[in-house]
């Protein structure tokens, strides 16, 4: 079994110190090392962002992509070769904003990967402007005088469009993301982590104090992850004014809803159940096509 | 009569107009499929707005004897299916043209403008219909027999089709088409100015009927593709349609994406994980794309990128045809990487630069975009058969299997090019990286390596120009004027080369095939050599000219542009070359 070295590579993190992005990066390598994952056993596409800079950081064969694109190249990947696994991390401004669109098409496809988001809600790498996610009045600096929008509401989106792993994980508890992300890229089909990353530079509203004096785990209540509806009003709970107390706003962590066995999109194409290199050895015989014509 | 080239060729130019939504096309291509199968040529032009009922849709079919290369302006039967239809092509019609119409539609006496030697076939297709129980559509079929039965050409090639065509889902369909066709027939014959018989040609050779976009299609599926994705945009939408009619049978995922964004990253995706990968389009998805082609650039993943064009900028013109986006492929993407233009001239071109357009992707590991337009996708011609045996695959440095080890995906070589390993691949620990990158894939962002991976990069443009098809010479040696030109706009010059000829006219031409690298020695001597130069091109700006500047170093004598949609025609340039005589 690799361990959780083994995902290094000779490139130190350059986050800030502190910043969320370690913590999600070191709950990645213990989940690869207790899946026994080895590197040609997967492919990791990261979009850009600050948690895209992670792509120097983790052992991997892997694609840096461009801001907002990675589902649609991770898509390309899983339809190219069934064999290998795929796994994309994405930010909020990232995969929530120009990657929106992409986000739900790839949910409602179930596409078979496990999609992590890097959630500060907040630009963090272009210096501190709000971000799809942030608070609704967070001031920045491109919104100086308060977000005027409702933020995204990322677990509601991906259960409306039927993704069949939703999960929410915090940075600030290593262990718990770590068996959130081992259930994720377990999980056959499309699995959303979205997860709450204190931005320890620009974000003064969301802190890791702000987040562990509200989050509370899902399993250590008796919501059944198999029950959609339930899950739908729990992503709703996580919204709250910007000033809310402690008393006044939780934040649930945990898996909102699962659903195993869901056909995934692969399995749908017949042509995507080998790796797709093996057309290209051989000419493909087009005689029968082209007498088609005459 | 109809046009005689000599005393044993000879041709004849029908034109089905009417409103949108009666499958004009479709009628149109049963017709040319049936003269090519009696060992016609055929080539055909719809002419159709952007919209899906009412409007003015017609289909231009040419039938000749003899080679032909292009469509042509006149009009020699022409089916009006509406009144509109008769006077919006009267300045296309021969002295001693025919007319094909309904009386119910309108009585021709009233149609202002028609010449008194016009022969008028009267042919109630409405009732013949209506006598058969069939619906309105099915006045296609009579149309066709009309035409069949005033050209004398033999009933049972269209009962034949209409049996093979519903042969699976409905034989009293094809039953019920026979008797309206076979009514409609005698009508054509009666009519008081018979045409001498096209009757099939002896003895000749297999023929298929393929647009351009077929072609590059079978081209992509020989070249062993593994995936298609693609948002439709017309005039490419039809690759997309040809590939997920066929994508499973052969292995193809084909993916409709949610727009042209995803269906480049898609394809990134796929290459980069070993699929041989493309998508298609025109401008406007292109331009959404171009962000997605600078990075196959940089990350090395080799791709195809089929660029139908239309004439722009924005929605445009939809249906219709130009050349303006010459510029726009050979500058998208912001930065500087190898890159590849190849731009077919006609359909053979659309489906020999297909295969190798992956086979150069490859060997690069860069994006190759094949810059077509709606002239040369939208409409069939028949040519003779495709021959696959000539396809062959050459991956270059790709590694799909086994192990590598020490592995360095961006190594800097000699070539430029560095082994390519796709995941999966055993010790293929890398990064493809959107952000300048070093030997492993990592991001940096020091100047020596900046340096030293954009030499790499650039030492492949250099690699391309062994790699790229040449340009094509057409015509004699020396000539009394020589044509530059790329894309389609070959079709109606080759076609205006062979009238000139039979006139005395001597003519030459040199089509880019690849405009990026640009042959720029090739063009700088054809050019120089020419008594009188000329370059030819479907756009306003003269961006081919222009490049030619850029390039070459040297400037053509004249130049002739076309920009209102339509193609440039054998008429408009064979009239062009005489004033420069």
């Amino acid at each position: 079994m690799p361990e959780v070295t083994d995902y290094i590579t000779p490139n130190a993190p350059t986050w800030c110190p502190g910043c969320g992005n370690h913590r999600i990066w070191e709950a990645m390598k213990r989940a690869l090392s207790q899946l026994d994952m080895e590197t040609h056993d997967w492919s990791h596409v990261w979009g850009v962002g600050c948690h895209g800079n992670g792509a120097d950081f983790l052992r991997a064969q892997g694609f840096h992509s461009l801001h907002g694109r990675s589902l649609p190249v991770a898509t390309g990947i899983a339809l190219a070769n069934p064999d290998l696994k795929v796994i994309v991390e994405a930010g909020d401004g990232d995969g929530y904003g120009l990657g929106m669109g992409h986000f739900v098409h790839t949910a409602r496809r179930n596409i078979d990967l496990a999609y992590i988001v890097h959630n500060n809600q907040i630009y963090g790498l272009t210096t501190g402007q709000a971000s799809p996610t942030s608070e609704h009045l967070m001031p920045s600096v491109s919104t100086p005088t308060g977000v005027l929008e409702q933020p995204v509401n990322p677990v509601g989106l991906a259960l409306s469009e039927g993704a069949t792993f939703v999960a929410r994980g915090f940075a600030g508890d290593v262990d718990h993301l770590t068996d959130l992300f081992v259930q994720a890229i377990s999980h056959k089909g499309f699995a959303l982590v979205d997860v709450f990353q204190p931005c320890v530079t620009w974000n003064k509203v969301n802190t890791f104090k702000w987040f562990r004096d509200r989050v509370y785990k899902l399993e250590e209540t008796d919501h059944d992850p198999s029950d959609r509806d339930a899950a739908f009003d729990l992503s709703l709970s996580t919204f709250h004014d910007l000033v809310c107390t402690p008393d006044e706003c939780k934040v649930p962590v945990g898996v909102f809803y699962r659903e195993e066995g869901v056909p995934t999109y692969n399995d749908g194409v017949p042509a995507a159940h080998e790796p797709l290199w093996k057309q290209a050895v051989q000419p493909r015989d087009v005689s029968a096509l082209i007498e088609d014509l005459k | 009569m109809s046009a005689r080239t000599s005393d044993d060729d000879f041709e004849v130019r029908i034109k089905i107009g009417g409103p949108a939504g009666f499958g004009i096309k479709a009628a149109g291509q049963t017709l040319a499929r049936l003269f090519m199968r009696a060992g016609y040529r055929t080539f055909d032009l719809t002419e159709y707005p952007s919209l899906i009922k009412g409007g003015h849709n017609n289909y231009h079919l040419r039938v000749s004897s003899t080679e032909i290369f292009s469509h042509v302006e006149p009009v020699d039967v022409l089916v009006a299916l509406d009144e509109s239809t008769v006077g919006l092509h009267l300045n296309e019609l021969t002295d001693d043209a025919a007319i094909i119409y309904d009386p119910k539609d309108f009585d021709i006496a009233e149609v202002a403008g028609i010449p008194t030697q016009v022969c008028a076939i009267p042919v109630p297709m409405t009732q013949i219909v209506a006598d058969q129980g069939g619906p309105k559509i099915m006045r296609n079929t009579a149309a066709n027999a009309a035409v069949l039965g005033y050209l004398g050409f033999p009933l049972e090639t269209l009962a034949d089709s209409l049996r093979e065509q519903f042969a699976h889902k409905a034989p009293e369909i094809a039953e019920q088409n026979i008797a309206i066709a076979t009514a409609a027939y005698e009508y054509g014959t009666k009519a008081t100015c018979p045409h001498a018989p096209l009757t099939p040609l002896p003895d000749t050779e297999p023929q298929i009927l393929v647009d351009g976009n077929e072609a590059i299609g079978l081209g992509a599926l020989a070249a062993g593709l593994g995936m298609y994705c693609a948002y439709p945009m017309t005039p490419a939408s039809s690759i997309l349609h040809f590939m997920a009619k066929h994508g499973d049978a052969n292995g193809v995922v084909v993916k409709h994406t949610e727009d042209e964004l995803a269906a480049m990253n898609m394809v990134v995706g796929g290459s980069f994980a070993g699929a041989r990968a493309m998508c298609g389009t025109s401008g406007g998805g292109f331009a959404l794309m171009t962000e997605a082609y600078g990075l196959a650039g940089v990350a090395e993943t080799p791709c195809v990128v089929a660029m139908i064009s239309r004439p722009g900028p924005a929605t445009g013109l939809p249906t219709w045809t130009e050349q303006s986006d010459l510029r726009m492929v050979l500058h998208a993407a912001q930065g500087e990487f190898p890159r590849v233009v190849l731009a077919p001239g006609d359909r053979q071109d659309s489906f020999d630069l297909a295969w190798q357009a992956f086979n150069i992707a490859d060997q690069l590991q860069t994006p190759v975009i094949i810059l077509g337009d709606a002239y040369l996708s939208d409409h069939r011609q028949s040519i003779a058969p495709f021959d696959p045996s000539v396809v062959t695959i050459d991956r270059g440095e790709t590694i799909t299997e086994g192990e590598v080890t020490d592995y360095q995906r961006f190594k800097i070589t000699d070539s430029g090019v560095a082994p390519r390993a796709i995941p999966g691949v055993v010790g293929a620990d890398m990064i493809a990286n959107s952000y300048d990158h070093d030997e492993h894939g990592w991001s940096s962002e020091g100047a020596e390596m900046r340096i030293a991976q954009n030499d790499r990069r650039a030492r492949k443009q250099e690699l391309a120009r062994e790699l790229v098809p040449a340009p094509q010479r057409f015509g004699p040696d020396d000539a009394d004027i020589s044509i530059v030109l790329y894309g389609s706009t070959k079709m109606p010059v080759r076609e205006a080369m062979k009238w000139l000829a039979s006139q005395g006219v001597s003519v030459n031409m040199l089509q880019i095939v690849t405009l990026l690298p640009f042959p720029d020695e090739a063009v700088a001597s054809f050019i120089g050599n020419a008594k009188k130069s000329v370059c030819i091109e479907g756009n306003m700006t003269g961006q081919l000219q222009g490049l030619i500047r850029e390039k070459s170093l040297i400037d053509v004598d004249h130049a002739l542009h076309r920009y209102d949609g339509r193609p440039i025609s054998p008429e408009q340039v064979t009239a062009f070359i005489k004033e420069l005589l």
